[in-house]
Order: C-alpha cells, then structure tokens, then sequence
C-alpha cells in the first residue's frame, strides 16, 4: 500500500479534503468568501505578502522571538531542573518558590513585564521563556528523581565520581523526557509569542492576526495562521530528527514504528 | 592479595529491620564462596555492604588486609538483573567496567572478552535486542573486564531458564579459571552453589547469620548428575533445614547421608 511506504502523505488527506471541500463551498456561494477566502485566494494573498517582502519580516521577527525566548527558557529550566532534581537541598530551597510562581497564569505577567521591561523585545522575549521555561524545568526535576536506582549503583559499583554519574547515568536516562519537555516547551513558546505580538508589536505573525482584524483582512489572519501551523510544525520535526540518533537506544512501541 | 575478610558485621536500617548480626565471613584469594540462604537471611545486604553501596552498622570489610570504606576499583559486580546502561551498545557496556583503562586498553579487552562469553558480532548491538542470557553474558564482561581482584554476584542467573543457566555456569567457571578473582556469589539455588563454589557459607534469617561453613571436596569439573554431587547437595539441604529452624521446613524427610535421593 502507497500509505505504508509513504506514512507522511495518509497526514495530508485530511486537510486537502477539507481545503477542497471549502474552496468549492466558496466557489458554490455556500461560504461567504469575503469571511472565510478559500485556499486559492489565502495562496494569492500568501504569494503578494511574499513579493512585498512583508510576510517574510514577519516570519523573521517571530522566529527570532520564539527560538530566542525558547534559548533562554530551555536552558534556565534544564539548569535548574537539575540543580533540584540532583539535590535535595537546592529542591526544599527552590522547588516551592518555583512551583508557586508557577501557578500564576503566565499571562498575567504581561503587564508587569512591559511595565519593567518596555513594550519592545525584552519583554516579548521574557514572555516567550517564561512560557518555555515551566514545562522544562517540571519535565528535567520529574525525570532526574525517576532515574533509576539500579543503574546509579552500577556507576558507583565501576567507580564513577559524583559528576562522572550525573555525566554517564542521569543524562542519558532523562534524555527522553528531556526532548519531550523541549517539544512541549516549544509549543508552549509559539503560544506566547502570539500573546506578547498581540500586546503590542510593529511586525511578526501576532501583528499581522491583529491588523487583519483591524483591516477586516480575513486572508492575512489565514495566512499567519497557517504560517504558525507550518513553522511550528517544523520546529518540532527539526527537534524530533535531531534527536532521533540521541534515543535510537529506547525500547518503546513509538521506536519500533 | 585479594583476600576478603569480613568481620563481625552488623547491619541494622533505619527501620530498625535488622538484617545482619555478627557475620563473620573469610575468602581466600581466588575462591569461589557461595553464600546460601532463604530470603531475609541477609545475603544480598552482605553483598551490598561488600560492594561498598550500603554502609555497615558495626563490624570490618577488609580486602588484602586494607579496611574498605566505599566502593573499590578492585571489587566488582554482576547483579540479578543484567542492569546494562541501555543507551550504551554491547561494546560500550563492556567497556564500561574499564573505567580506569586507557582507551586502547579498553577497546582490546572489550573486543576478546566479546568473543570469550560468545558474542563476537554483537559489539554494536544495544541491549534491547539481546536475550537475557546475552544481556547477562555482558555483565559478566563488563564486571570482569577491569581484571578485578573480588568478582560479587547477587544470583545473577535466579532470572534465566535452566539451560541458559548451566551454560552460564560453565562460562563463569572457565573464565574464573583464566582470571582467578575471588568470587563472592549470592545464591538461593543449592545446585548452582554446589557446582560452582569452593566453600558453602549457608545463612541463617532474622536477623541474617552464619549457619554453617561447608567446604566441597568435589574436585573440577563437576557432573551435575553423578551420585557424589546429589550427595554433597543433600547434605546441604539438610544444613539449610536446620538453619531455618521448626518454622521453615523445606520438606526433607530422610536423614543426611542415606543414598536415596529424595528429589
């Protein structure tokens, strides 16, 4: 069967029947075009955006913000993560503290953030690693304290070192759950970068939902969102190839499929 | 050298479970001692406090005549589970008991040990896709490959079936006979400590201690069928019996000694 040689296209015939669906349902004078452009027109609209060079701005803009704010957030929630996952000092100290702030809404930070951090990229940025920083930090804390003991044991029976064990054990065994947390952290990224676009941006795929609203242009709101779809998309195919050599070891039913 | 002493151990947790009481136990270099036992005779603690990965209560490990505290590089194990690093290949478990190797060093005990317990061709395998025989043939490798001078094993072969288990012994008789560590091994099979070890240290539960030392005068290599080797386990079993006092009979109804066997 062509589905079993090529697995990706059965995840393609959803969406074209549906695009096919809508864009002969505007054709037909069942959807009003205006409101929803089919797929032909959001193509045209997508294609002068790219001639003009605005689509690509924007897609610069909120890429820079996303992996720069995703940067920050991964690596200050895989630090601390496994500062109170090794130690169980550092996790009576920090662990509380950091839980609680979890439990705002991290929305409710954007007006403290502009605030402190001006309406420009700071606080943007901060935003976005806010959001990235939770779900890694719980995911590296979660996965070092389930590492299991066993394996500890061999490392101190062959006579590693304290660090020598964190490098040769706990890093490889949370690396799973480290790639999951990333991936679910960089989702979580792509939501925020909308909020803080939304709170007040010149350019990027947030500003450009925000003025199709305000223009009454339904096909820039299409087109930034179905950018946000295929930039996310690929964000998360680039970390899971990437990573894909780093869990070839896993005995699970996803690596055997 | 590698002479291990033990003495008066005293292992008791913070439960208040009191696991070891005064055992006191010697292996002289390059033995095979078997220590035999029901569960909650504490032979797997004494493993562990041995291995240096608990800490005793009271009471002295000395090897060669040093008192351990902690770990050693000279000790080595291989546990119940093989506990390969399952994100490390075949080669690179292996290697993984050398760490104080060179390079070099490593990569050429890996590749002849390899071939010595019989996976020549698997180095770059990972562990998920051997059996757990093979998976156990590699911690035997990894434990044997820094050449350590005391060889622990906490019944490593309990998991596997019979035969997978008797080809095992075979192995670790042969390259025990290569490499002469002294072994301590864990053991609740009365056949497999009849066939591999020198002396039969037979525990006693709650709290664990030492029935009764028990050297065997079977000379190598051993028939597991021959009449003298069903006698030798008899009287073993009948020494465990007695160990485990009127609550934990195991069922033997002749005397030690009589010929015919009972099982």
């Amino acid at each position: 069967m062509g589905g079993a040689a090529r697995p990706w296209l059965t995840g393609l015939i959803v969406p074209v029947l549906l695009g096919v669906a809508w864009e002969a349902g505007v054709r037909f004078g069942l959807i009003p075009g205006r409101l929803m452009p089919p797929p032909s027109a959001l193509w045209h609209s997508a294609v002068a955006m790219t001639h003009a060079g605005e689509l690509q701005t924007h897609v610069a803009a909120t890429l820079w913000r996303v992996l720069t704010g995703f940067g920050i957030g991964a690596a200050t929630g895989t630090v601390l993560g496994t500062l109170t996952g090794a130690s169980e000092r550092a996790r009576l100290l920090l662990d509380p503290t950091i839980q609680g702030v979890r439990a705002i809404p991290s929305l409710a930070w954007v007006p403290l953030f502009i605030l402190w951090l001006g309406i420009f990229e700071t606080s943007k940025l901060a935003l976005v690693a806010l959001g990235v920083f939770f779900p890694v930090y719980l995911g590296v804390l979660s996965s070092i304290q389930d590492v299991d003991r066993k394996l500890v044991e061999v490392g101190r029976v062959f006579g590693l070192t304290s660090f020598g064990i964190v490098r040769r054990i706990t890093m490889p065994a949370i690396m799973p759950v480290w790639i999951a947390a990333l991936r679910s952290g960089l989702g979580l990224g792509f939501m925020f970068v909308i909020a803080a676009e939304l709170m007040g941006a010149s350019e990027g795929l947030g500003f450009l939902l925000l003025d199709g609203q305000q223009m009454g242009r339904a096909d820039s709101i299409l087109v930034a969102m179905v950018t946000f779809a295929l930039l996310g998309k690929l964000a998360d195919g680039m970390i899971v190839g990437l990573s894909r050599p780093l869990l070839r070891w896993q005995d699970t039913v996803r690596a055997r499929l | 050298m590698t002479l291990l002493t033990i003495e008066h151990l005293n292992k008791t947790y913070a439960d208040g479970t009191e696991a070891l009481r005064d055992v006191s136990v010697r292996a002289a270099d390059g033995e095979i001692l078997a220590i035999l036992g029901g569960s909650g005779c504490g032979k797997t603690t004494l493993l562990r406090l041995v291995a240096g990965l608990d800490e005793a209560s009271g009471g002295v490990i000395s090897v060669g005549g040093e008192r351990m505290t902690g770990t050693h590089r000279t000790i080595s194990a291989v546990f119940q589970e093989p506990r390969l690093l399952p994100w490390l290949n075949v080669e690179q478990n292996i290697g993984f008991g050398g760490q104080h190797l060179s390079a070099e060093e490593r990569s050429g005990r890996t590749a002849a040990l390899l071939d010595r317990v019989g996976l020549a061709g698997y180095g770059k395998r990972w562990p998920k896709d051997l059996s757990g025989g093979q998976q156990q043939r590699v911690a035997i490798a990894r434990a044997l490959i820094g050449h350590p001078g005391i060889l622990l094993l906490d019944e490593p072969f309990s998991a596997l079936d019979p035969f997978t288990r008797g080809s095992l012994h075979e192995l670790l008789l042969a390259l025990w006979q290569e490499m002469k560590p002294t072994v301590l091994m864990v053991t609740h099979d009365v056949d497999e400590a009849v066939f591999l070890a020198d002396r039969i240290v037979v525990m006693q539960p709650r709290p664990g201690r030492v029935h009764e030392t028990i050297t065997m005068n079977l000379p190598r290599p051993r028939d597991r069928i021959s009449p003298v080797f069903d006698t030798v386990k008899r009287r073993i079993m009948h020494a465990i019996d007695r160990s485990l006092g009127e609550h934990g009979r195991i069922g033997l109804r002749q005397a030690a000694g009589e010929l015919s066997p009972w099982w």
